[in-house]
C-alpha cells in the first residue's frame, strides 16, 4: 500500500513556524511601534498590527491544514525535478539579466582600449546602437537558454525565436517612444 | 445632474472622445477603436494555448499608459482596451478548445467535453457557432445586470456601511476568496496572509519602513506590478514551461479536421439551445457577482445542471453529454462567459477585484489615477458633475461596444483563429517572460522591479505546484493597504475602541459570517478526505 500524502501536513507545518517567527521575532524587531501605541496621550494602531493580522491568517490557514485538509485525497508534493527545473530556468535568467545588466557598459570600456577620447556608457544610454547592446544580448541568451532548456538542447529555431523576440520588443517598447527606456538604461 | 445625464456623459465621453480618424467626415473615436483591438487581440491571445486574457492585459498596459500618458482622459482608451482583451478572450478560448481539445484558457476545459467530439465528426464549424452564440449571450446578459446592480449595491453600501462594517466587508470578502479559490480554505488563508504579508512590506506610518530589516531597497514598498505580474503572469510562464518540458509535445502534429453536414446555425437549433444559454447565463451572472468564484465553477456547475435537465428531455438517437452533444457547449459557453461582466459588480461597486481580468483593471486605474473603483464612484452628485461617474457610464458604454463587436464580427474573426495552436509553447512563453519582465523596467525603470517580479515569479510558481492558488495572494496584496487605512480610521472614528468589529452588530455579522465561510468550507474540504 503506497503511503498516504502529506505534503499537506508538511506545508501546514512550515506555515505555522513561518507565522510563529513572525509574529514573535520578526514583526516586534523590524517595527517602529507595536500593535497599539498612545500617541499624544490617544491610543491609535501601531505599524505591527497589520503584518500580525497577515501572520494570523498565515497561522490560521496552516492549523486549518493540519486540521481538516492533512488527510485530503489528492495533494501535490514538490518534487526534486520541480526544485532542478525552476534552479536551471532561474540560473538562466539570472545570467541573462546580468548580461543586461553589464554588456552596455563593458562594450564602452572595450572601445576605450581603442580609442584616444574615452566614451562613458552613462552618456551614451540614448544613442541607438549603444543602448540595445545589453539588452539585445541579455535577452537573446534568456529567450534562447530558456527554449533550450524546455527542449533538452540549443537550436537554430530557438535562436531565432530569441532574435525575432528582442528585436520584436525593441520594435514596440523602443522606437515609438523617446521616453521608455529599456533595461537597464534606466539604472546605469 | 440625474442619472440620464450622467449615463448621456459617459456615453458621450466614449464617442466624443480624441478621434481617431474619421469616414466620410464623421469622427471615430480612439476610445472605439482601442476596444476594438482590444477585442481583436483578445480573440488572438484566447485561442493561443498557454495564454490568456491576463496576459494580454498585463502586457498592454505598460505600452497603453506609454501611449496616453497618466492623465485621467487616458482612463478610457486604456480601460476600453483591457475591457476588450477580457471580451475576446473569452470566446477565443473556445476555438483550441473545440478544435484541438485544448483548451485555450482554463475555463474552456468543459468546453472540449462535447465541442471536441463534434469537431471530430467534422461538425466543428457549427461547434465554434454554438460557442459563440452561447458565449456572447452569457455575456451580453452579465453585462446588462451589472450596469443595472452595480449602482444600486454601491449606493447601499455607501447608505448603511460606515467604517467598522466596510472594515468588517473587506476582512469577510478576504475569507470568501480565501475559502472559495481553488477549493482549498487553508490554502487559500495562506495566499492572503502572504499576501497582505508582501503589501505590508516597507509601508506604513512609522519613519522606519516596517519589515525591510534595514534594506533600501525595499523601503519603498514591492510596487504593485512587481507583485501582480511575477505571481500571476510569471509564475503561470514558469509552471506553463515545466509543463511543456514534462510532456515534451514536439513534434505532436495538430489533428486535422475535415467538414461534414451542415455547419450553419439554423432557428430550431437556436430554439434548442436558448432555455440552456439562458439557465447558464443566470448561473453564470449568479456566480461571477460573488468575488473569488471563477469561471470554472461557474461552466461546471452550468454544464452539471444543463447535462441534467437534457437527459430528460433529450430526442432519441441525439448525441448525449460528453458525446458532442451542442447543449453542453452552450451551457459551458454561456456560463464562463457570464462570469465576466458580473465579476465587475464587486470590482465597481465595493473596489473588490474577484477574479485576474478585475485585478488589472484595477492595477490600470491605480497606475492611471483618477478613478478609485469603490461606492464613492456612484454618488450622484446634483450640482458638481462627479467625474468617476462618468467615468463608470464611459466604461459601461465601452463594454456595450465590445458586445457589438462581439454579436457582428466576433463569430467570423474567432472561427479564424485556428491556426494558433500551431504555435509551440516552448517558444511563446520564453518571449512572454522577456516581455513581461521588460513591461515591468519600463514601468518602474528600475533593475529592483526586475528581480522582485522574477522573485513573485519563483514564489508564484511553488504557489501552484503545491495548488496554492496565486489569486488570493494578488487580491489581498491589492485590498491589504486600504484594509489597513479603513480598520485605522474606524479605531479613530468609534472613540479609539479596540473592539469596534465587535461592538457593531453589521461588522460584527461579516465577521461571523467569515468565520462561518472558512469553518463550513474547511469542515467539507474533511468530509471529502478519506
Amino acid at each position: 500500500m503506497p503511503a498516504p500524502p502529506r505534503s499537506n501536513l508538511y506545508i501546514g507545518l512550515l506555515c505555522i513556524a513561518l507565522a510563529v517567527l513572525l509574529i514573535f521575532i520578526w514583526i516586534p524587531l523590524d517595527t517602529d511601534s507595536g500593535i497599539v501605541e498612545k500617541v499624544r496621550g490617544r491610543f491609535a494602531i501601531g505599524d505591527a498590527l497589520a503584518p500580525t493580522i497577515a501572520a494570523g491568517f498565515i497561522l490560521f490557514g496552516g492549523v486549518l491544514l493540519l486540521v481538516f485538509e492533512r488527510n485530503a485525497p489528492i495533494q501535490s508534493s514538490l518534487t526534486r525535478s520541480h526544485l532542478s527545473f525552476m534552479g536551471k530556468l532561474f540560473a538562466v535568467t539570472v545570467v541573462g539579466l546580468m548580461v543586461m545588466r553589464f554588456a552596455g557598459p563593458v562594450a564602452a570600456e572595450s572601445a576605450n582600449l581603442f580609442r584616444a577620447e574615452p566614451i562613458e556608457y552613462r552618456l551614451l544610454r540614448a544613442t541607438a546602437g549603444w543602448k540595445h547592446i545589453g539588452f539585445s544580448l541579455g535577452g537573446i541568451l534568456m529567450v534562447a537558454g530558456i527554449i533550450a532548456i524546455v527542449e533538452r538542447g540549443f537550436s537554430r529555431r530557438g535562436l531565432l525565436t530569441a532574435v525575432l523576440a528582442v528585436l520584436a520588443m525593441i520594435a514596440v517598447f523602443d522606437l515609438p517612444f523617446e521616453d521608455l527606456l529599456l533595461p537597464p538604461n534606466g539604472d546605469v | 445632474m440625474g442619472v440620464l445625464d450622467y449615463i448621456w456623459l459617459g456615453i458621450i465621453a466614449v464617442f466624443q472622445g480624441p478621434e481617431a480618424f474619421s469616414v466620410f467626415g464623421i469622427a471615430v473615436s480612439i476610445t472605439v477603436m482601442m476596444v476594438l483591438s482590444g477585442f481583436l487581440f483578445g480573440i488572438v491571445v484566447g485561442a493561443t494555448p498557454g495564454l490568456a486574457g491576463p496576459f494580454a492585459m498585463a502586457i498592454s498596459l505598460p505600452i497603453l499608459i506609454s501611449i496616453f500618458g497618466y492623465s485621467p482622459d487616458a482612463l478610457l482608451p486604456v480601460m476600453g482596451f483591457l475591457i476588450g482583451i477580457m471580451k475576446g478572450a473569452t470566446i477565443g478560448g473556445a476555438v483550441p478548445a473545440i478544435l484541438f481539445n485544448t483548451p485555450g484558457t482554463p475555463d474552456a476545459f468543459m468546453t472540449t467535453l462535447d465541442g471536441y467530439p463534434m469537431a471530430q465528426r467534422g461538425q466543428d464549424k457549427k461547434a465554434l457557432r454554438v460557442a459563440h452564440l452561447s458565449s456572447a449571450s452569457g455575456d451580453t446578459f452579465s453585462d446588462i445586470v451589472l450596469f443595472v446592480c452595480a449602482p444600486f449595491l454601491a449606493i447601499l453600501v455607501e447608505a448603511y456601511l460606515d467604517l467598522p462594517e466596510k472594515t468588517g466587508l473587506l476582512i469577510l470578502s478576504l475569507s470568501f476568496i480565501a475559502a472559495v479559490i481553488g477549493g482549498s480554505p487553508g490554502k487559500g488563508l495562506i495566499s492572503i496572509g502572504l499576501g497582505l504579508l508582501a503589501v505590508y512590506v516597507g509601508t506604513g506610518e512609522d519613519f522606519y519602513p516596517r519589515l525591510t530589516m534595514g534594506a533600501d531597497e525595499l523601503s519603498r514598498g514591492f510596487p504593485i506590478t512587481t507583485a501582480v505580474l511575477g505571481v500571476l503572469i510569471i509564475g503561470a510562464v514558469f509552471k506553463g514551461l515545466d509543463e511543456t518540458w514534462r510532456e515534451s509535445r514536439d513534434g505532436k502534429p495538430a489533428p486535422v479536421v475535415s467538414d461534414a453536414g451542415d455547419q450553419k446555425l439554423r432557428w430550431p437549433d437556436i430554439k434548442r439551445l436558448l432555455p440552456h444559454i439562458s439557465r447558464s447565463a443566470l448561473i453564470g451572472t449568479g456566480i461571477g457577482a460573488l468575488p473569488g468564484v471563477g469561471s470554472t465553477l461557474a461552466a461546471t456547475l452550468g454544464y452539471s445542471t444543463a447535462r441534467a435537465r437534457y437527459a430528460k428531455t433529450k430526442d432519441t438517437g441525439a448525441a448525449a453529454f460528453g458525446e458532442g452533444a451542442p447543449e453542453g457547449i452552450a451551457a459551458t459557453e454561456a456560463a464562463n462567459s457570464a462570469v465576466s461582466g458580473a465579476n465587475l459588480i464587486p470590482v465597481l461597486s465595493l473596489g473588490i477585484p474577484g477574479n485576474a481580468a478585475a485585478v488589472f483593471l484595477i492595477l490600470a486605474t491605480e497606475t492611471i489615477g483618477g478613478f478609485n473603483p469603490g461606492p464613492s464612484v456612484f454618488r450622484f452628485s446634483a450640482d458638481v458633475v462627479n467625474p468617476e461617474l462618468v467615468v463608470a457610464f464611459g466604461l459601461f458604454t465601452c463594454m456595450t461596444i465590445a458586445n457589438v463587436f462581439n454579436w457582428t464580427i466576433g463569430g467570423v474573426f474567432m472561427r479564424s483563429m485556428g491556426f494558433m495552436i500551431r504555435i509551440p509553447k516552448q517558444l511563446l512563453l520564453p518571449s512572454v517572460l522577456l516581455l513581461t519582465l521588460t513591461a515591468i523596467y519600463v514601468q518602474e525603470t528600475r533593475l529592483e522591479a526586475i528581480w522582485f517580479a522574477l522573485g513573485f515569479g519563483v514564489l508564484g510558481y511553488f504557489m501552484r505546484v503545491l495548488t496554492i492558488s496565486p489569486l488570493p495572494f494578488v487580491i489581498a496584496f491589492i485590498l491589504g493597504k486600504s484594509l489597513e487605512e479603513t480598520a485605522r480610521q474606524a479605531y479613530s472614528a468609534t472613540g479609539n475602541d479596540p473592539f469596534f468589529l465587535f461592538n457593531n452588530p453589521i461588522a460584527l455579522a461579516f465577521i461571523l459570517m467569515s468565520v462561518a465561510v472558512i469553518f463550513f468550507t474547511g469542515r467539507n474540504a474533511k468530509k471529502a478526505a478519506p
